[in-house]
This record gives structure tokens, C-alpha cells and sequence, in this order.
């Protein structure tokens, strides 16, 4: 093995030893002088107080009181409305009425059926009339003839 | 270990002359280390990080060094170590998947621009980068450093018949690919 080595460096005798690898100028003068800069970063960071460090407890505060509201209030007001004046303000959204026929219609149409047969019962100028035999003899003669009368029978 | 190493690792151990006895070491051992790191990795930005966090694990660790081997065999382990963690970060973190380390060094080799050999060193340099990682590291430490077999065992904790072994495997391996390169 040891003549085999003496061999080696006769067959790469004629290549230059030196490593073919260069570095910056001062790298090893100035090297020492980086690396503890290095260590004293490492073991006392430095930390500069700007106005951002006193000011983040309050922005972070209202953030977040920005982002409650936005995520809870606001879906709740849309999706479930309530509370005074809602009625008042769907009422305010139907159009007004010139006449007094457009008025019941708009009456009919914001009772449920219940409200308006009391409504009906209560209001005079809707009191049903009542239908005698000569009225409704008077109506058929009026609007109907024989044949009609015989074919529906 | 002699008793003058002994006092100056004791210097390094106490609170008070550490800065100056670190001051000490980095300045003895920054261009062998550096130099083994950089025919480690090839790169010089690389070599300059490894060797900045070789000197940084020894500031951190120096208490624990239990002073079984000498503080040039331990630095020289270290930067070992770094320089081989370093390649393999380098193969599992790559762009384009590397299937070998020489892939990363020969890329590295060919961008580096502080390379500064002949067209000769550079097919050498090409060729050693194609080695597996053992016979590199022993044709390096053997050929360029000029290291004893005993001195490479304390470093690579290899033993010394295995190391021999390395390095004339190594040669022929240069041996051929340089041959195959003339043709």
C-alpha cells in the first residue's frame, strides 16, 4: 500500500496542489470581527422601540372589536331583524292610496283572515245585505232566461 | 492533550477570558477549517455559513467539550458534520430533485464564480466531486491537507486500515474518470 502511494503522487505530481478556489479580499481579517458581532446579536438582540411597539396593545384591541361587530352584529341585523319601528317601517313601505276601494284593498291585503271578518263586522258601510225571495227573483228574471234556468237543472 | 491546550481550554470554559480565548481559536484554526469545509461543499457562501456555524456551536457547547480528544480534532469533527448536513439539506430542499450530492457540487462547481483553476484542476475538481462521500472527504484530507492516517482517524472515527482503503479507491476512481475524459 505505501508503494502504491508513492505511486499516486508520481501520477498526480504534475497537477498543482494548491486548491483552484480564491476567496473575497480581507475574508479571514475581517472574519473573526463578523462573527461575534454575530454572537452578541444572538445572545442580546437589539430591539428598537418605535411608536408601532407602544400602539400595537390599542390597534389590536380595536381590530378586534372591528372584526366582533363585523362578524356577529352585522348577520344578525340582516338575517333577524327586530326590535320598534319594524312594523312601522314595512307599513311605510306600501304606496298611498288615492280612494277609498284602494283603501280596503290595501286593508284586505295587510290582514290575515281572521282580522279582516272582524274588521268587516265592525265597519258599517260593509254590513251585508240581506237577500229576499223578490230580489233574487228580480236578479234571475234580469240576467238569466228559461233555457239557462232549464239546463242547469 | 498538552498542559497548554489544557490551560487554554479552561480559559475558554470561564466566563471571564472566554471572549478573548475564543477570539484566540477563531483566529488559529478560521483557514484550515475553512478549507476543509470549502473542499467539503465546494461554494464559498456555503463554506462561509458552515463556518460561521461551526464557531457558533463551539461558543455554544464549549462547557460540554469533555476534552477526549485534541480542540483541533473536535473543531475539525464539527465542521465535518456541518459541511455533511449542509449537502444533504442542500439534496432534500432542492428545485429539481438531485439523485446524488455530486449532483449539487458539480452545479455548484460550474457557478462558482471564485473558481480560479486551470482547465486540468477543474476535471480534477469534477472528478472528486463524483466520488461517494467517504472516499471524498479521505482523498481531500490525504492529498491536499497532507494529513496523517491517524490524525483522519480521530476526525472521521474511522479506522485507519478503512481510511487507507478509501483513498487508494479513490485514486482509481480519478484515475478512470480522467482517462475516460482524455478520450
Amino acid at each position: 500500500m505505501k508503494e502504491k502511494e508513492e505511486d499516486i503522487e508520481n501520477r498526480f505530481g504534475n497537477l498543482n496542489k494548491n486548491l483552484p478556489f480564491r476567496i473575497p479580499e480581507s475574508y479571514f481579517d475581517t472574519f473573526s470581527d463578523r462573527l461575534m458581532s454575530r454572537i452578541k446579536e444572538i445572545e442580546h438582540p437589539s430591539r428598537k422601540r418605535t411608536l408601532y411597539f407602544y400602539l400595537k396593545p390599542a390597534l389590536s384591541l380595536a381590530a378586534s372589536i372591528i372584526l366582533v361587530i363585523l362578524l356577529v352584529f352585522v348577520p344578525i341585523k340582516k338575517f333577524f331583524p327586530t326590535g320598534k319601528g319594524y312594523l312601522a317601517r314595512q307599513k311605510n313601505q306600501v304606496d298611498p292610496v288615492d280612494s277609498l276601494s284602494e283603501l280596503s284593498a290595501t286593508l284586505i291585503s295587510c290582514f290575515s283572515e281572521g282580522q279582516f271578518m272582524t274588521a268587516v263586522s265592525e265597519m258599517d258601510e260593509f254590513e251585508p245585505k240581506t237577500l229576499s225571495s223578490d230580489n233574487l227573483a228580480d236578479y234571475i228574471a234580469a240576467n238569466y232566461n228559461d233555457y239557462d234556468i232549464i239546463s242547469n237543472n | 492533550m498538552d498542559l497548554k491546550e489544557k490551560e487554554f481550554i479552561g480559559n475558554l470554559k470561564s466566563a471571564g477570558n472566554r471572549e478573548k480565548a475564543f477570539k484566540v481559536l477563531v483566529e488559529t484554526y478560521q483557514e484550515k477549517l475553512y478549507w476543509h469545509i470549502r473542499k467539503i461543499v465546494m461554494n464559498h457562501d456555503d463554506a462561509d455559513d458552515i463556518l460561521q456555524n461551526v464557531y457558533l456551536k463551539v461558543w455554544k457547547n464549549v462547557d460540554g467539550f469533555r476534552e477526549d480528544s485534541s480542540l483541533y480534532t473536535w473543531l475539525f469533527r464539527i465542521a465535518t458534520n456541518e459541511s455533511l448536513s449542509h449537502l444533504q439539506r442542500q439534496r432534500k430542499h432542492a428545485v429539481i430533485p438531485l439523485n446524488e450530492i455530486s449532483d449539487y457540487l458539480t452545479g455548484s462547481l460550474e457557478s462558482d464564480i471564485y473558481f480560479d483553476g486551470d482547465e486540468i484542476q477543474r476535471k480534477l475538481q469534477m472528478a472528486i466531486v463524483k466520488l461517494p462521500e467517504k472516499q471524498r472527504l479521505v482523498f481531500n484530507m490525504k492529498y491536499f491537507d497532507e494529513m496523517k492516517y491517524e490524525e483522519m482517524s480521530e476526525i472521521l472515527q474511522t479506522s485507519t486500515g478503512a481510511l487507507k482503503a478509501s483513498y487508494h479507491f479513490a485514486v482509481k476512481k480519478i484515475e478512470e474518470f480522467l482517462k475516460q475524459d482524455h478520450k
